[in-house]
């Protein structure tokens, strides 16, 4: 409930809105109340046709009929009134919810492109998929959608109760003394269920698991002939949750008929009662009707109410979720230089200063690393996995911030530079290939958005992905699925590539840019790049260490600390851990 | 759908009793109206105090009759439903397990879970509601019509009419909806997928600067799934206030009608009272109906989705051949392969053999079919054309279990499942030794690794996650060698290892006293230049057989693999330039 003033907030923009739609509201609810009411009124004018005789005259006879026929004729035009109140009203609560969904998510879509990427390499991206989608709509659908069936369903309880109340007194008590338990009943069961529930979703949360597991690696289930044991296994879960889901599944199913029930005694109870008024002359036979009418319909608001209270505990829990997210702090360029467009002439002198860096705060991961790289160089980075090598490149990038030290770029510290200006000095290159939903050209495009066809064909072409282009079904225009759907890893990569051939950056980071290509194309590759790189200062990490031989800087890594630095022959000269790791691919049996 | 109906054979007897148990409460229900009509004619206009004690002891009663009819129909539809499901999940897993690779690629793993997960949940949910609903809405909304008759014939002409029209209006409405909730599915996709993307490829959009246009075609989905969340939202809101109207018109003419009726005597003030509640009744029925029918549509969605997976059939029959000895351990014969769903061959015309205790390296660029080529020999995928043999026997006449029991693969991901080491390893082979444990894993270099969890009996996390790739990497060979298979693979299975262990694991293979032949796919020369005999493929085809020295020789792709990892890159650079243009 903390965030509720937040909540109110969303809200506010559409103020008038909701409060046309509580007037709507009102309107339906009442209108359909007083229905029964002279429907009522007209029973008892058939009662009065009748009861005085075959000694009535004429006159009163249609007099009779004129009085049941006004009845009818408000009864129509309540009826209609109250069914436009309510389409209007549903047509506004849909405007308002998906409208705050909307704009929510747009929100929370924008917060993600200013995250600090320690936030989302820490929280896997289903987790943030699900806040995005899920609890944005379970929020907007539990709060407002529950909001106005709340409101409308006090309405229709207060409503009610008065008009009882103006008919008979002590009927009208005894149904309000009697409705709140098919209340107590409902929720009486769905806290004895509620354990149930709660064992069952344990036990399914442990099948998907097994699922996930067995099935999403069946192939090597398959390989050691594991299926049988496997099925043995999820078989006695199966078992399990059977036996829970039945209880669970049982129990809470008794909630309608008990409050069913619960509602057939105060039924019965007014039929008793208002009889006797009936009898005792204080009440007529039309009004009973209007008051058995009033106390079936009594009870289902309170039956919604119920309802309504869980998927509001729910919408609470999920703006609470959002709300969150959406306070998580955000990056922010510090100071903004005030002449970014100096940009063209980067020279490309690279200086990390006693730089230190942890990404848990207290795991140093990095410590008083120190490194100039002067314009035009080449800097290869090798080591061991988990040596510290991808995170070099996440300082660099400022995908995450140094925690001591400074890095500067011709000078200037990186950090005084915006994200954006940092950024576009660079041209990277990952492992781990992305793929945009579109088509081959938009995939190329992103490396420079203003580029013409032919460049970005020219591109391809430096860096040997046009022939594989070429023979897709629409070429340049096949559009591809998100992930890349039927492009090898080696293929993804080559496109990845031909961004930055394109983008033709100032400098250049390749993190294991070519490690799913085969060495012969990637040879082709890295003359390109050499081309390219020409007195251009460049990044390259790899594991192959083959491809860095020809590198300015070879810096060797261990443990976060740079172990080793010197070219190619310098380190085989001094014969340390590089000297060692370069001959074991000399080594055979 | 109707192929899933099996799974209800077992509780047949439920599946009479819970919708006959609600019909029951319905039937009791249907009386309401008559006692309060008999109340009012007889009690309240006959002035008999006893007939109002004994319609409220009536109404109390029937009740209570309606509450024990349905709480025996809940259970009984509760313990159908639950048994539809877990033998529907029993049978689902036990047919994906038999699937083989071909229609596992093709499926898709994120599918059979979906399948196996929600969309069961979905369907136990679907039959739950089927068997309570399906006889009750129907027989009350006929019920109600029929005691309409009994009461007055000339009034209950318009329940027939109110009925066909409000079944229209309702139902069209639904089919509306069911297309409308379809788009509304698709804009929803579409947005969940552009935030997933954006997601993904983070550090991509990061470096090139495109927030802005990433948050733009956000937007532009997010914007549609609004427009058409509020068409459907619109359409799905008339159903209350139309069939509202619909059922007070008819009450109000049917008060009408009643009015003349009562007048001349036909009709008595309790049974017009009646008639005005089975109307009500049957409007609340109605409603009930409609939303089981959109429950049930789901249902049936997700049931048609679990059925074509069990349509899918293994394409891959087993044989069962008596194991003859000989010499040679793996012959390729002709070996084509196409994967389903692909128009060019993987692999073409492959033929060579391998005698027993050979160590084959098989090189060659990304996508030239290397593992394709394995693959082939544990029956992973069949040969489109040609034939394999292991011991001179073709591997389709093997059982998978003989074939694979036979053939240990390391795949090129490796994987640990939750439990312990030990439990890992026990899957190569049951009941081994202590000795056999400590050998697999000191061959497989995973010792340290082992030690550092506390040794064979050290947790592993769902999917291995609380081990590095590397580790991984080892303690997966460490099972496939436990199981002491005469032909071991290993499958580009120590690329996350660096040169020095990578050499000490070739090592320590190269000394297993039972002698495997051994199967090394690599990209790296280092890997495989000491192999008895080098497989050199290029798209598919086998350019080079050999040893390292005559390849180098001999086999131009070889060499330039070669070059390309030790030599000086120019100069092959340029050689392969000149090829290309």
């Amino acid at each position: 409930m903390k965030n509720f003033g937040r909540i109110l907030k969303y809200l506010k923009r559409n103020i008038w809105l909701m409060i046309l739609a509580m007037i709507f509201a009102v309107i339906s609810a009442v209108s359909a109340l007083f229905i029964p009411f002279f429907i009522g009124d007209a029973i008892d004018g058939i009662a009065a046709l009748v009861s005085e005789d075959m000694a009535m005259s004429a006159e009163s006879v249609s007099l009779g009929m004129q009085g049941i026929l006004i009845d009818l004729l408000v009864t129509a035009c309540l009826v209609i009134e109250s069914a436009i109140s309510l389409q209007l009203m549903s047509v506004i609560n849909n405007k308002v919810t998906y409208k705050v969904v909307r704009d929510i998510r747009s929100e929370a879509f924008a917060k993600v492109q200013t995250l600090p990427l320690g936030y989302l390499d820490r929280h896997p991206s289903g987790e943030v998929v699900s806040k995005i989608i899920t609890d944005v709509e379970q929020f907007a659908d539990g709060l407002l959608l529950g909001f106005s069936q709340f409101f409308t369903s006090v309405i229709t309880i207060v409503g009610t109760l008065v008009l009882m109340l103006t008919i008979n007194v002590r009927v009208a008590l005894l149904v309000l003394v009697l409705t709140p338990m098919s209340f107590f009943v409902a929720k009486f069961i769905s806290k004895h269920t509620y354990d149930m529930f709660k064992v069952q979703s344990q036990t399914r949360a442990q099948q998907t698991a097994l699922i996930d597991e067995i099935i999403g690696n069946e192939k090597v289930v398959k390989s050691f002939c594991h299926e049988q044991n496997a099925l043995e296994q999820f078989d006695e879960i199966n078992e399990r949750l059977r036996v829970c889901s039945l209880k669970a599944v049982f129990y809470s199913s008794l909630t309608n008929p008990c409050t069913r029930f619960v509602n057939a005694v105060v039924y019965a109870v007014v039929a008793l009662t208002g009889g006797f008024a009936v009898l005792s002359g204080g009440l007529s036979i039309g009004m009973l009707s209007t008051l058995l009418c009033y106390a079936n319909q009594y009870t289902k608001p309170f039956n919604e109410i119920t309802g309504v209270i869980t998927e509001l505990q729910n919408a609470f829990a999920c703006a609470d979720r959002i709300f969150e997210f959406l306070d998580e702090k955000i990056e922010k360029d510090t100071r903004v230089l005030e002449d970014e467009t100096v940009a063209g002439k980067v020279e490309g002198l690279v200086e990390m200063k006693d730089v230190a860096f942890s990404y848990v705060a207290d795991k140093p991961l990095i410590e008083n690393l120190n490194l100039k790289v002067l314009p035009g160089q080449n800097v290869a980075i090798v080591g061991p996995t988990g040596c510290g090598k991808t995170t070099l490149i996440n300082l660099l990038m400022r995908f995450y911030d140094v925690t001591a030290g400074s890095i500067s770029i011709d000078g200037t510290e990186i950090r005084d530079m915006s994200r954006h200006e940092l950024r576009s000095r660079f041209g990277m290159v990952l492992q781990e290939t992305w793929i945009k939903e579109g088509t081959v050209l938009d995939n190329i495009l992103i490396g420079k958005k203003d580029a013409t066809r032919e460049e970005a064909i020219a591109a391809a072409k430096e860096v040997h992905a046009h022939n594989f282009i070429k023979r897709l079904p629409q070429g340049y225009d096949t559009v591809l699925e998100e992930d890349g759907g039927g492009l090898s890893v080696g293929q993804k990569q080559l496109l990845c590539i031909a961004r930055v051939m394109l983008m033709q950056p100032s400098m250049l980071i390749l993190d294991e840019a070519t490690s799913n290509i085969d060495t012969r194309t990637e040879i082709l590759i890295s003359r390109a790049f050499n081309k390219l790189m020409e007195n251009r200062t460049s990044f390259v990490v790899a594991h192959r260490l083959s491809t860095i031989k020809n590198a300015d800087i070879i810096l060797v890594m261990k443990d976060g600390h740079i172990i080793e630095q010197g070219n190619h022959e310098s380190l085989l000269a001094k014969g340390g851990f590089y000297k060692e790791l370069y001959m074991s691919q000399y080594q055979a049996t | 759908m109707k192929k899933l109906l099996v799974y209800l054979k077992s509780s047949k007897k439920e599946c009479i009793l819970a919708p006959l148990f609600k019909m029951l409460e319905a039937s009791f229900e249907l009386f309401i109206p008559l006692v309060i009509a008999n109340l009012i004619d007889k009690g309240l206009k006959g002035g008999q105090t006893s007939v109002i004690v004994q319609s409220f002891g009536l109404l109390v009663l029937l009740g209570l009759i309606g509450l024990v009819a349905a709480v025996t129909a809940q259970y009984f539809a509760a313990k159908a439903a639950v048994n539809f499901a877990t033998e529907l999940r029993h049978s689902l897993f036990e047919h994906l397990l038999k699937l083989g690779f071909p229609e596992i690629d093709n499926i898709g793993t994120s599918t059979m879970i979906t399948r196996m997960t929600s969309d069961v949940n979905q369907l136990q949910n679907g039959v739950n509601m089927f068997l309570r609903l399906f006889l009750r809405s129907p027989f009350v909304v006929f019920g109600a019509m029929i005691m309409a008759f009994t009461i007055d014939v000339k009034s209950a002409a318009i329940f027939l009419i109110i009925i066909i029209v409000l079944s229209i209006v309702v139902f069209g409405l639904m089919a509306i909806n069911v297309r409308q909730v379809k788009n509304v599915q698709k804009k929803l996709e579409n947005v969940t997928s552009s935030t997933r993307e954006s997601l993904k490829g983070v550090r991509v959009i990061r470096a090139f600067c495109l927030e802005q246009e990433e948050t733009q075609e956000f937007n532009n989905d997010n914007n549609l799934l609004m427009k058409a969340l509020n068409r459907a939202g619109n359409i799905a809101a008339l159903m209350n206030p139309l069939t509202y109207v619909m059922i007070n018109m008819a009450i109000i003419y049917l008060i009408f009608v009643g009015t003349n009726q009562v007048s001349e005597g036909l009709l008595t003030q309790g049974q017009v009272v009646a008639l005005y509640n089975y109307m009500s009744q049957i409007l609340v029925e109605l409603i009930k109906l409609a939303n089981l029918i959109v429950l049930i549509n789901k249902a049936l969605a997700c049931g048609n989705r679990v059925e074509s997976v069990f349509e899918i059939e293994a394409s891959q029959k087993e044989g069962s051949a008596e194991v003859p000895r000989n010499e040679e351990a793996v012959r390729f014969e002709h070996a084509s392969l196409v994967y389903p769903e692909s128009s060019e061959e993987t692999l073409t015309d492959i033929n060579f053999s391998v005698a027993k205790g050979e160590t084959v390296g098989i090189i060659g660029g990304t996508g030239s079919g290397k593992s394709s080529l394995v693959h082939l020999i544990p029956r992973f995928y069949d040969a489109t054309a040609g034939n394999v043999y292991v011991d001179g026997v073709n591997v389709n006449e093997y059982s998978f279990e003989q074939l694979r029991k036979k053939v240990g693969v390391v795949m090129q991901k490796a994987v640990l499942f939750k439990g312990t080491i030990k439990s890992n390893m026990d899957w190569a082979m049951e009941n081994a030794t202590e000795a056999d444990y400590t050998e697999a894993i000191s061959n497989a270099q995973a010792t340290e690794v082992a030690e550092g969890k506390g040794g064979i009996d050290g947790e592993v996390e769902q999917a291995g996650k609380n081990y590095s790739g590397g580790q991984r990497q080892r303690l997966s060979i460490a099972r496939t060698l436990l199981g002491k298979p005469q032909i071991l693979i290993l499958d580009d299975s120590s690329s996350a290892l660096d040169y020095l262990t990578d050499y000490n694991l070739r090592k320590a293979i190269k000394e297993l006293d039972y002698k495997p032949t051994v199967f090394i796919v690599s990209q790296r020369s280092a890997s495989i230049m000491h192999a008895d005999k080098i497989v050199v493929l290029d798209d598919g085809k086998i350019v080079g057989i050999g040893k390292h020295e005559e390849l180098l020789k001999t086999c131009q792709v070889y060499q330039e693999i070669y070059e390309s990892q030790y030599c000086d890159q120019n100069s092959i650079a340029e050689n392969a330039e000149k090829e290309v243009r």
